[in-house]
């Protein structure tokens, strides 16, 4: 009775985990990112960026004469089910390249696996900052660390905003800790006081509390660490309860469905961000039309991450010239890609740095670009001090 | 002072929310004894509901809520004749394990519907601050506070003075008594969770205006209207306003004092502590049946 | 009995021979998260499916062994053979505590305050930085050392045997647990309290020895999950984890010890398979989750062994299997 029952369970394992056979007539490369549960809404943002991005490769005619193909795989942001996306993608789907994970704690996760399996792993939003110190070879990163980004706009927002004292809010991860703590460590060191520093968790939806916190704190700026649901919330609840301050902070604010989702309360904050849909160059123009036709909004932040990590991978393999995962390595440190957002290169370590990152203020219910300025690059400094 | 003051009236403001979020799940948890995971889905579905009837079909915020509830309650009324009942005097377990399929089948439908990015309802005023001396609240805070005590009293009053009402706690108390005396339970059961869910979503859409909503809002809603019936006592409307304040009072004075980011541990630590000191909640009458 | 007993050797034997039939590493990764499943459905069923109570808060023990496992591995550099079995007696230990407060309750409290005790752990794990290293989590949890320069392959099959040996140990233990003065007497406190009472047994301290027991081999399971993901953040106290336990025990049938591991079999399958329907996947498995609780109420356990009971309707010794669990 019992091996009745069990017999035909083994044999559709066994069937439906046998490694696709015909011959590879394509280029594969995984996308792993949280496609449901609570940041679902950047994860699809993300992969809808990276399969624009393969779109308009194929129609160009592919790389190394092939077709790309995407398998995109929900990671939900748990480390253990990033592990089981990962696992599938390398052994079952045979990808050359591995993009994603979202978030750090699944990016982490991810890495070893990518190791072994010597499968070459680039993230575009993963940003703690120890993540290309742990030596693994076969990672990348096509974006900003908190810290990278705290260097480049602190001495920006001093000298735009002229704030004297700053309190500090934070998401309760591992992103919105980093974050608060990077822009707390920059501005102090220009001289700016800190009279806070709290975090809230995902999903909070009152903040009176942290508010009346706030406006007892006798800060003249706040800066917010927040995706799209909690900042809006947040900055709309900071309207609401009359407090006027200076609102900036980090996050996927420059998108129109945060200026939608905010209203009014929008008016005035300015977002630190690597990517808005009106930054100058033609470039970027293109990459706006092209998404905007494809998906009926402008890209934002993780939109642009996707495209670019995708267009990053795809030009490393096209100078691989074949899938050997050490060539495809060499092929993406050699990288120097023209995105919307400027050039990407990458340190010896896999930091990605050269590109442009945006100071934007929402006025009118729409983003204007009040600076930009360059993510440097980390090894520069450290040449510096070191020798 | 001032703070301590803003932030009483914090407390007191979130916890009548939490107290509206959890009636419904006082009525199916604590009255019918269904330990309902899917609560906070259908708070979820009531602010999605109530933003397609007010984005997306363009109705007022009143006429969208009416809208919500009818379609809600007759999926209530479903949801009780075709899962619940047939799981009904078998214990917790299967009820648990249906209402977490229910509830992830709900998540992600929702998802596929309507998608991941939030939503927002037009309230039906402003809000803009209103300053009670050092207190700020907003209209629409006021408002929904209003709209809270109204909900609490019509359900207490459909429980209290009518002939369902009557049939319900005939029915919680013994139900072959009820059946005995002519009662059909099998629609006061639905009835009662056709009910549990138009406050879940009325609840869901009120608070979507004021906040926002998205599709993955669930699971903490569910989280903590258990704390708050558990707090109040089981199936006591009287309790769930208390556990409600309670726990938003408690919530607004650790985040004040202590740190925001800790703050969902107070529930939990109140919830364990009432359960140790006053297994039956804080509130409640009855004394469990053997 | 018997018929339980050699069920499961024989599944031990398929276990031990399949990481040599299968070259696959996808599979054998999915061997190993299956049993890692099988572990801990076993450790909740001893809770659910032999003292009769639900914890939703099972995940608890998880989390503590998965911590103990990285930090003893991170701060102590303690290897892998001395981390596992002292997550699952910090586990324990843990279990001692919280079993006392806990099994005094019964019904939807205790399903509420357990699953209270879990969220608190989250809640402690995701803010202690300096213990815990919050929400950024604790990664790079060390592999075993004579891994350092095995083929991925080769590493694979290390961890299927760890986890197979580790998923044995559990079974043997709660094995000797079910059918024990102590697992006879535990069932019956499950099946009647009062009748239990009447002859003299204590509810309370048979209860506390099964919730122990589960404890401990959530905890070894919590330590594994730690060596081989090798990273552990606060999501191992989540409830999605916990989500996952109940349905293997329920759908496989709970108060059987092959239950648990079929569910574990078919719900980790399930999942990974139905990657193939892409955004439909969780509705669907919404959906079947349903359909198990309406048209198996038993379990697949209850199921066959139904079935099995109407085939030989002879001396079927339906007591000692005790199958139709759950308090009637």
């Amino acid at each position: 009775m019992r091996k009745q029952i069990l017999a035909p369970i083994m044999a559709t394992a066994l069937l439906a985990c046998a490694p696709a056979l015909q011959a590879q007539d394509t280029v594969k490369i995984g996308l792993i990112q949280p496609l449901t549960g609570s940041v679902a809404y950047n994860g699809t943002a993300d992969a809808n960026g990276a399969r624009l991005a393969v779109k308009q490769r194929n129609a160009a005619g592919g790389i190394l004469g092939k077709q790309v193909e995407l398998i995109i795989e929900d990671g939900q942001c748990s480390p253990a089910n990033s592990v089981n996306a990962a696992e599938k993608l390398i052994q079952r789907d045979q990808v050359v390249a591995l993009v994603g994970a979202f978030c750090s704690s699944a990016t982490s996760a991810v890495m070893p696996v990518a190791g072994k399996y010597k499968t070459p792993f680039l993230t575009g939003v993963s940003s703690e900052a120890s993540l290309t110190e742990k030596g693994n070879p076969y990672f990348f990163r096509s974006a900003e660390t908190d810290a990278l980004l705290g260097q480049a706009f602190s001495r920006l927002i001093v000298d735009n905003l002229g704030l004297k004292k700053v309190a500090y809010i934070g998401v309760n991860d591992d992103w919105g800790r980093g974050s608060a703590k990077a822009f707390e460590q920059e501005l102090s060191s220009h001289g700016v006081e800190t009279t806070l520093v709290e975090y809230f968790n995902h999903g909070a939806t009152d903040f009176y509390t942290l508010l009346t916190k706030l406006r007892g704190s006798g800060a003249d700026g706040v800066f917010v660490a927040a995706e799209t649901q909690d900042g809006s919330t947040l900055v709309k609840q900071i309207k609401q309860f009359g407090i006027d301050m200076d609102v900036f902070g980090v996050g996927s604010w420059a998108t129109s469905d945060f200026i939608k989702i905010t209203g009014e309360a929008a008016e005035g904050i300015y977002a630190a961000v690597p990517y808005v849909s009106n930054l100058p160059g033609e470039r970027n123009q293109r990459f706006v039309e092209d998404y905007s036709a494809a998906y009926d909004h402008a890209p934002g932040k993780y939109a642009a991450a996707g495209y670019n990590s995708l267009n990053i991978m795809m030009d490393a393999i096209q100078r691989a010239g074949g899938t050997d995962a050490d060539a495809i390595v060499d092929g993406l440190h050699a990288t120097d890609y023209q995105a919307p957002n400027g050039r990407y290169r990458f340190t010896a370590k896999g930091q990605g740095y050269g590109f442009e990152a945006a100071l934007v203020q929402i006025r009118d219910g729409h983003t204007e670009v009040v600076a930009t300025t360059r993510i440097a690059d980390p090894e520069a400094n450290h040449a510096k001090d070191g020798q | 002072m001032d703070m301590l003051l803003q932030f009483i009236a914090n407390g007191l403001v979130s916890g009548a929310f939490y107290a509206l979020s959890a009636l419904g799940l006082t009525l199916i948890f604590g009255l019918m004894r269904v330990v309902n995971f899917a609560h906070g889905e259908l708070y979820m579905l009531g602010g999605v509901m109530g933003w397609l009837a007010t984005t997306v079909l363009g109705l007022n915020f009143f006429a969208g809520l009416a809208l919500t509830l009818a379609v809600m309650g007759a999926c209530g009324w479903l949801v009780d004749r075709f899962l619940i009942e047939r799981v009904r005097d078998q214990g917790e377990e299967p009820s648990i394990l249906l209402t977490i399929g229910l509830s992830i089948f709900l998540t992600n439908t929702a998802l596929l519907l309507v998608g991941t990015a939030p939503l927002t309802i037009e309230g039906p005023l402003p809000n803009k601050p209103v300053f009670l001396g050092p207190v700020v609240l907003t209209e629409l805070r006021v408002f929904a506070v209003a709209a809270c005590a109204v909900l609490i009293l019509a359900a207490h009053l459909v429980i209290r003075h009518t002939r369902l009402g009557r049939a319900m706690r005939a029915t919680f108390q013994d139900p072959m008594a009820a059946r005995l005396a002519g009662i059909n339970t099998a629609r006061v059961y639905a009835s009662t969770f056709a009910l549990g869910t138009m406050l879940a979503a009325s609840a869901g859409m009120l608070l979507g205006s004021i906040y926002s909503t998205h599709v993955s809002a669930g699971g903490l809603v569910s989280l903590k209207a258990f704390v708050v019936v558990i707090l109040g006592g089981m199936g006591s409307f009287a309790g769930a306003i208390v556990g409600g304040l309670l726990l938003g009072l408690a919530e607004a004075l650790w985040g004040g004092y202590i740190s925001t980011g800790t703050v969902d541990i107070i529930g939990f630590i109140i919830v364990i502590l009432t359960l140790i000191f006053k297994p039956y909640g804080l509130f409640s009458t009855q004394v469990e049946r053997a | 009995m018997k018929f339980e007993r050699n069920t499961l050797l024989a599944l031990g034997l398929i276990a031990l021979a399949f990481p040599l039939l299968v070259g696959n590493q996808y599979l054998l990764h999915i061997g190993i998260m299956v049993l890692l499943y099988a572990m801990l459905a076993t450790s909740l069923n001893l809770i659910v499916g032999y003292v009769g109570e639900f914890s939703l808060g099972h995940t608890a023990f998880l989390g503590l062994g998965a911590y103990s496992a990285a930090l003893l591995s991170l701060r102590l550099g303690l290897p892998a053979w001395a981390t596992i079995p002292l997550a699952g007696v910090i586990s324990a230990l843990f279990g001692v505590l919280i079993g006392a407060i806990t099994l005094r309750l019964r019904g939807p409290y205790f399903v509420i305050i357990t699953l209270a005790f879990a969220e608190v752990l989250r809640l402690i794990a995701n803010n202690w930085v300096d213990f815990t290293n919050g929400p950024m989590g604790l990664s790079g949890v060390a592999q075993p050392a004579l891994l350092a320069d095995a083929s991925p392959l080769m590493a694979k099959r290390f961890y299927f045997y760890l986890a197979l040996a580790l998923t044995a140990v559990s079974l043997y233990l709660a094995y000797r647990f079910v059918y024990s003065n102590n697992g006879r007497a535990a069932v019956t406190v499950r099946e009647n309290r009062f009748v239990a009472q009447s002859v003299g047994i204590r509810p309370f301290v048979y209860a506390m020895r099964a919730f122990v027991l589960g404890a401990f081999l959530a905890g070894l399971a919590g330590g594994f999950y730690a060596h081989y993901i090798t990273f552990v953040g606060a999501n191992v106290f989540g409830f999605a984890f916990m989500v996952s336990m109940i349905i293997m025990v329920l759908i496989g049938g709970k108060g059987t010890l092959i239950g648990p591991l079929l569910g574990a079999l078919l719900v980790t399958l399930l999942t990974e398979y139905l990657r193939e329907l892409q955004e439909l996947r969780l509705s669907l498995f919404g959906l079947i989750v349903m359909a198990v609780v309406l048209f198996l109420p038993n379990g697949l356990m209850g199921f066959l062994n139904q079935r099995r009971e109407r085939n030989h309707s002879d001396q079927a010794d339906n007591g000692a299997t005790g199958v139709q669990g759950g308090p009637a």
